[in-house]
């Protein structure tokens, strides 16, 4: 599985995908250098977050659909992974392999978009400092701790996405359709708040059933988004980091399972 | 203990409540023994990459069993000892050809140590020792092929699989192949490989098996099968019927077929030769 994940790794680093990664990184640090030409004030670090979580929502999104059933499928296209599977490994070391990687990939991306945010955030504070404007949210330490815990959360997200992308990838014939499958599961995560709604006013028993089902099967990415309370400036509690932390992991590990088995039992 | 068990194995693709589904396969039964060498041939469609797939446990049979040194085909442990090399292979065209055996070393689980000689030695048995540094993408077809049979070999297998292996090959590639297979048979290792050319497998193979519709229509040794393919071509004058019934005739009383009696088409660069007393120097010597 480590061999698979590693291999996996370097497959995305040669084909350059991390330079897709780095190039959003350095346009998010030549957007913030252009912020000096502003003055916006206190409402500045709000901005910035918004900015830079944003970018890392939008960008890691496509990078985890895109490089979970793109990597994925060339090893079936190039026949590489009927050799693998012809060794000593089996199909669910193979899945979780190909998902480690592309895990790996994402918290590359996440840890440089949010290391560049939380010297950005900090660089700006010191410079409205001196101009005696600064706010609380960038002198104080613990704030930009939940910074780097937002993104954290934010690479768990990612996370799940690329499990479910994975998920469609394992029974799917044709990366496109894996591609936009991804996508659409992303909308429905992003949406589940209406199928909660749904649930509330609905009386027939079969539309609640369907509202039911999706609500339980896709995740609510709303509850894996902590950026409003960074960016409203409230402390993150160790109950609420735990509780989201672990939401995640259980779809990741769900929608991981789900795609080994449906390997395990796809004719290759 | 046989490296290979395959008893009468059917597959049906794609069989529903309704549909009936596509049967590949309809109970086939091959050994393959230790040491031994079998060339699988068949026309497109009849079977032979399935079976090759169900032996290497990528497709679950529909009926029967399969097993590679007494595990079942579907287990991990039958395919520790396993090399294959699938037909047309492609690899990651950004990786060299050195880091593309590599990885397929490791993963058939050898000792570390040695991995770096393993892989330049696997490379170098198969022609790509001055190129193994260089980006797969810059590779031809052939030397594409030769690093599917490196990666196929580095862990040194018992059993090597190999599915149309001189598929796209030149000549060369081909007696290499060829040279690849007797050197594997000379090392006690077992080969199962497919082929569309009876030839290229009638030299290399101790057995043939012809695939026609999913059954085995032939499984015979090379050498019975070199004995039932020799003849002998008379080449007489022309025979009225009669005398070519009587001739029939004879030789089946001796136990004979007479396969085939055809009038040719005259040759006439044999008659001229005959006229002119039987070569052309006569020509150019006069003056």
């Amino acid at each position: 599985m480590t061999l698979v994940a590693e291999s996996t790794v370097r497959e995305a680093m040669r084909q350059r995908l991390f330079l897709l990664v780095a190039g959003t990184a350095a346009a998010f640090a030549g957007g913030a250098l252009a912020l000096r030409e502003f003055n916006l004030g206190a409402s500045e670090p709000r901005f910035l977050m918004d900015v830079g979580f944003g970018a890392q929502g939008v960008f890691g999104a496509v990078l985890a659909i895109v490089a979970s059933a793109q990597l994925f499928f060339a090893e079936f296209e190039r026949r590489t992974a009927l050799i693998v599977l012809a060794r000593p490994v089996r199909r669910r070391e193979f899945v979780f392999g190909k998902l480690g990687g592309v895990l790996v990939l994402l918290l590359g991306f996440c840890a440089l978009m949010t290391g560049l945010l939380v010297a950005v955030l900090w660089w700006r504070g010191a410079g409205l400092d001196r101009m005696g404007e600064g706010s609380t949210v960038l002198r104080t330490g613990p704030r930009l701790g939940d910074v780097a815990w937002c993104g954290l959360v934010g690479w768990l997200r990612l996370g799940v996405l690329a499990a479910m992308t994975m998920l469609v990838a394992s029974y799917a014939r044709s990366s496109l359709f894996s591609v936009v499958s991804g996508f659409l599961l992303l909308i429905i995560a992003q949406m589940q708040h209406v199928a909660r709604e749904f649930l509330g006013w609905v009386e027939a028993p079969w539309a609640r059933g369907a509202a039911w089902l999706v609500r339980l099967l896709i995740p609510d990415f709303r509850l894996l988004d902590l950026t409003d309370q960074v960016v409203a400036g409230e402390a993150l509690s160790g109950g609420l980091l735990c509780a989201t932390v672990l939401y995640a992991l259980t779809y990741l590990g769900l929608f991981s399972v789900l795609s080994a088995f449906c390997l395990r039992h796809r004719e290759l | 203990m046989n490296a290979i068990e395959v008893d009468r194995v059917s597959k049906v693709f794609g069989a529903g409540a309704v549909r009936p589904g596509i049967r590949a396969l309809d109970g086939v039964t091959l050994r393959l023994r230790p040491g031994e060498v079998v060339g699988l041939l068949g026309p497109n469609g009849s079977g032979k990459s399935t079976l090759l797939k169900i032996v290497l446990g990528l497709v679950a049979p529909s009926a029967g069993e399969c097993r590679l040194f007494g595990w079942p085909a579907s287990r991990v442990e039958a395919r520790a000892a396993v090399g294959y090399l699938p037909e047309a292979p492609g690899f990651d065209p950004h990786a060299t050809g050195f880091e593309v055996v590599r990885f397929f070393a490791r993963l058939g689980g050898g000792p570390a140590a040695g991995l770096k000689e393993r892989v330049a030695r696997a490379m170098a048995r198969v022609g790509l020792a001055a190129v193994m540094h260089r980006r797969v993408g810059t590779y031809s077809h052939g030397m594409r092929q030769r690093l599917g049979w490196a990666q196929a070999l580095v862990h040194d297998p018992k059993l090597v699989i190999l599915d149309e292996p001189m598929t796209g090959l030149d000549p060369v590639g081909i007696a290499e192949a060829g040279r690849l297979i007797r050197e594997l048979r000379a090392a006690g290792r077992s080969v199962l490989f497919t082929s569309h050319g009876l030839e290229q497998v009638a030299e290399v193979c101790d057995a043939v098996v012809i695939l026609n519709g999913g059954r085995i229509v032939l499984d015979s040794r090379v050498e019975d099968l070199t004995r039932r393919a020799e003849r002998v071509a008379l080449i007489v004058d022309l025979l009225p019927p009669a005398l070519l019934a009587e001739l029939q005739r004879w030789l089946q009383a001796r136990g004979i077929t007479l396969h085939a009696a055809e009038r040719s088409e005259p040759e006439w660069e044999q008659v001229f030769l005959e006229a002119v007393g039987g070569g052309g120097d006569r020509l150019t010597e006069a003056p």
